[in-house]
């Protein structure tokens, strides 16, 4: 049953349980002794392998399975968890994810999978055995026996083990299975017998030796030589789950219905009789499950009173019409108590006549060792969730389809002054104007709104990237040597979800540097009389409408000497202008773009990709970095992000007879400047504004349009100053418009390769805005 | 009379789950998330329309399957109608454990889906169901 929206629901709902896996596996390695965390762990793994289990993904089911087992072991405590079991686990479960993004995508596990499966499943049930490393090996061989044989049900030949098998319990749609187990079973933990008698619906079980007894003075007590065969009335599934951990030992055979029976061609009264046959045999079983719980000791009067129930509605689904009622007359006249109904329960047992003969389950399931440890886990916050805030869940697309009408509605109503514009001036209507004027008023307050309220839905915490940097400083650290702890602050604050999503390569980015060349290795840090332990905070906070992250490390700080001589040998900058250059300008030298100082490039920190990588991804969300660093005490990284990027707020300029548009956030102020207070020196021009030089260049001459810049009536130029990370310069345009809030688009197919362009957008009167990107012109 | 069934799962699939396949045979369905909700369901159910049948998983946060049965079992108020527990553990100590607690079935998860209703069709004394559930089942070729 693969239905879609079931599908939906499980991927969804498998990736949220991955990513709290991911998380508490990190935790619990921290506090390994801490119950109620390993107890949620396991329970995340659970319900992931639950709902596995609805669908036909064996690769998954495999491998969760195997993480269940394990974790349920360390969970009652009998292996304690060590490094070795979490990584088994890591990447067990980054396994797991890949399947289902591949499930996402394809809406199926390939056959192929099952091979890694297989491997990372065995990987983690070696934990389980006692035997540790001795038995590596066998659950590998064991993995490859079973892909060979395994427990597929093979309807014929019958084999004559299958023959042999007394005739009563050769029922149709019951498992027969043959349980060969290995000689040095014993050696690995397992009880053959036990696992035998504890096979789900067990009708039928006898034993009988591999090979001939041996004679008592070579006799090897401690080699095992039993052949278990035995017959089930549980669904194959199940036995089959059963006996998991030993597939290649088992054959395993499902017992034909007699042909008469085959779907469809089947006479109506044969079916009719299987379908009685089947149901009578429910009933049976329900029936005993009752007799059994009315034998339980202190059964509350509740349950008593449920059996009863349970017993009338059994007795309305009875084919035997005559009897049940009955049946149903005697236990209506009952007295209360479990006692009377569990004597009733025998005297009009619906299986009394003809079954007699078998062992029925209860009988088998009864004398078994009662639950350990069953102290029920009790309510921890029992009202919590009555209080809890109702919370609902809408996939991505349809907020994002949200956010994309309230775009075009933004766009929308801004056709509304023009058209006020033109009532008036073409129509002549002042009046009908004014309305228009006064309704799109009230139209942009409620457009306002609800692009704040669509955005607050966008609103994610920047924990959400967070998560996956605990598990990133783990391994890079391990795999340097490094002794590193992760501290995160704010992870509360809020930012939209596309400028969480920008910032998560930047950032694993800055955190590999950290690790790869800021912090040192413990030797080091201790001979600089720092704490072995490195530590690398993450803070977030919000200011204004802006994100301000902090990354920063207690490590060695950024080598300047190194850096200058780096640039220099890489010719980014000139020798003199290195040496000039403060302690702080030459630490700003590694955003230049092939930048690196990684003595040998590392896998880690990628192949000498530097920071310039960083600054253009923060800077395409229109985003700020900037780093400082004190020697011999560490690093800081800054990113300063806005809120959110989806509204753009820009100017309008105009130069050369054309509109463009210029975001606002990049312009620090426009200015008429005379065209006497212009510099010239050599081919460069300046002007001095509030004491400061401010470098400036033609706009028409940045964008190839072949036209000087045009003076107003008063002989000054409109001079547009813009920041440009740390400078500013000013761009001399041949006028001024107001601003505008647009949706910017950015170019695609044809025009993507197009720089000097940040993007287009659709304004009120239909035109077409180019919006500039100043620092790509510059 | 529609019979009603509350099904106690802590995965949303598996309540996704068992919704459509009881719900497809015709039986009107409630959830619940954990043994807190489920109680707090069965307090506010009104006294004409109890629950006809409860369908609970045992390991879930806040409270597990065997304490919420223990808790509905005390209630005196409502009609005690039948559980059936369904869970991965394919242990017997488990099987006991639900007894003990006082459910009245036992299933492992996951329950094919003729199994599930067949079971739950008995439960609930819903013979066309059960002869509907008990032929897919046939037709299944025993495994549904």
């Amino acid at each position: 049953m693969n239905s879609t929206e079931l599908l939906d629901q499980f991927i969804l709902e498998a990736r949220e349980c991955l990513e709290q896996i991911g998380q508490r596996l990190l935790e619990v390695e921290r506090a390994p002794d801490d119950k109620a965390l390993l107890n949620d762990l396991f329970r995340q793994v659970h319900t992931l392998k639950g709902n596995c289990g609805l669908f036909d993904f064996k690769p998954l089911e495999r491998v969760v399975h195997a993480g269940e087992d394990l974790l349920d072991r360390v969970r009652n405590g009998t292996l304690a968890y060590n490094a070795g079991i979490a990584d088994a686990l890591l990447e067990a479960m980054d396994y797991t994810g890949e399947l289902i993004d591949l499930i996402a995508k394809e809406g199926n596990v390939p056959a192929a999978a099952d091979t890694r499966a297989q491997a990372l499943a065995a990987a983690l049930r070696q934990h389980l055995s006692p035997a540790g490393v001795a038995a590596a090996v066998a659950p590998a061989a064991a993995a490859a026996a079973s892909a060979a044989s395994a427990p597929v049900p093979v309807p014929e030949p019958e084999p004559d083990w299958l023959k042999a098998l007394p005739a009563a319990v050769r029922q149709p749609g019951r498992v027969a299975l043959r349980y060969r187990p290995e000689a040095e079973c014993f050696f690995k933990g397992e009880d053959p017998w036990h696992l035998a008698r504890q096979t789900p619906g067990l009708q039928h079980l006898q034993a009988a030796p591999q090979q001939a007894w041996a004679a008592p003075e070579v006799f090897d007590c401690y080699r095992c030589n039993l052949l278990l065969t035995l017959v089930s009335d549980a669904p194959q599934a199940y036995v089959e789950e059963h006996f998991r951990y030993v597939p290649e030992q088992v054959e395993l055979h499902l017992l034909q219905a007699p042909p008469a029976a085959a779907p469809a061609a089947a006479p109506a009264a044969v079916v009719d009789d299987a379908v009685g046959e089947l149901m009578r045999g429910r009933i049976v079983r329900i029936w005993d499950e009752q007799r059994a719980l009315l034998g339980r000791p202190g059964i509350a009067a509740g349950t008593v009173a449920a059996t009863h129930t349970t017993f009338n509605h059994l007795l309305a689904c009875w084919a035997d019409t005559t009897a049940a009622s009955s049946a149903r007359r005697a236990l209506a006249g009952l007295a209360p108590g479990a006692t009377p109904l569990a004597g009733w329960a025998v005297q009009y047992h619906p299986a009394a006549a003809s079954t007699g003969d078998l062992p029925s389950p209860s009988a088998i399931v009864a004398p078994l060792e009662p639950r350990r440890g069953s102290t029920p886990a009790v309510a921890d916050e029992a009202g919590a969730g009555a209080n809890g805030q109702k919370v609902l869940r809408v996939s991505q697309d349809k907020i994002d389809r949200l956010m994309d009408l309230i775009g075009e509605m933004v766009v929308a109503k801004n056709a509304l002054p023009y058209l006020a514009q033109r009532a008036e001036d073409v129509f002549n209507q002042r009046e009908l104007a004014r309305e228009i004027k006064t309704q799109y008023s009230v139209i942009n307050r409620i457009a306002e709104d609800m692009q704040h309220a669509i955005m607050q839905v966008r609103m994610l915490p920047v924990g959400t990237v967070f998560q996956r940097f605990g598990r990133l400083v783990r391994d890079i650290s391990k795999k340097l040597g490094k002794d590193v702890s992760l501290v995160i602050e704010g992870e509360d604050t809020e930012a939209d979800k596309n400028v969480i999503e920008s910032l998560a390569d930047p950032l694993i980015h800055i955190l590999r540097n950290s690790l790869d060349h800021g912090i040192e290795l413990p030797a080091v840090r201790l001979a600089a009389g720092k704490p072995a332990q490195g530590t690398l905070r993450v803070a977030a906070r919000q200011e204004g409408d802006r994100v301000i992250l902090d990354i920063s490390d207690d490590g060695a700080g950024v080598h300047t000497g190194r850096v200058r001589a780096k640039a220099v040998e890489r010719g980014l900058i000139p020798a003199d202008r290195a040496d000039s250059l403060t302690e702080h300008e030459a630490v700003q030298l590694v955003f230049l773009p092939g930048f690196s100082t990684a003595e040998a490039i590392s896998d880690l920190s990628g192949r000498g990709v530097g920071m310039d990588v960083v600054r253009n991804a923060v800077e395409r969300v229109n985003g700020t970095v900037e780093l400082s660093s004190t020697p011999g005490q560490g690093t800081k990284i800054r990113l300063t992000l806005p809120l959110s990027m989806a509204v753009t707020n820009v100017m309008m300029i105009e130069t050369a007879g054309r509109r463009f548009g210029v975001p606002m956030d990049l312009i620090v102020e426009t200015v008429r400047v005379p065209a006497e207070d212009i510099h010239h020196f050599k081919r460069a021009q300046t002007v001095v504004l509030r004491g400061r030089i401010v470098p400036l260049r033609a706009l028409n001459e940045l964008l190839a349009l072949d036209m000087p810049p045009r003076l107003n009536a008063d002989a000054e130029h409109a001079v547009l100053v813009v920041r440009l990370g740390a400078e500013t310069i000013g761009l001399l345009v041949d006028d001024f418009h107001g601003t505008s809030d647009i949706i910017l688009k950015p170019l695609e197919g044809v025009l993507t390769g197009i720089t000097g362009f940040a993007g287009t957008a659709l304004m009120g009167d239909g035109s077409v805005l180019m919006i500039l990107n100043p620092k790509e012109l510059v | 009379m529609t019979a009603h069934i509350l099904v106690v799962d802590d995965a949303a699939t598996v309540r996704m789950y068992h919704r459509k396949m009881l719900g497809d045979a015709g039986w009107q369905i409630e959830e619940a998330i954990n043994g807190v909700e489920a109680l707090e369901k069965v307090a506010n159910q009104p006294k004409d329309k109890p629950f006809d049948l409860y369908v609970v998983d045992i390991n879930m946060p806040k409270m597990d399957g065997y304490t919420f049965v223990r808790e509905l079992r005390r209630l005196g108020h409502v009609p005690q109608a039948p559980v059936l527990m369904v869970s991965t553990e394919a242990q017997t100590h488990d099987a006991t454990a639900a007894q003990d607690a006082g459910a009245n079935c036992y299933l492992i998860k996951p329950a094919r889906p003729a199994e599930l209703v067949l079971t739950a069709a008995l439960m609930l004394g819903d013979a066309a169901a059960s002869v509907k559930a008990a032929d897919m089942h046939l037709r299944n070729g025993g495994r549904a």
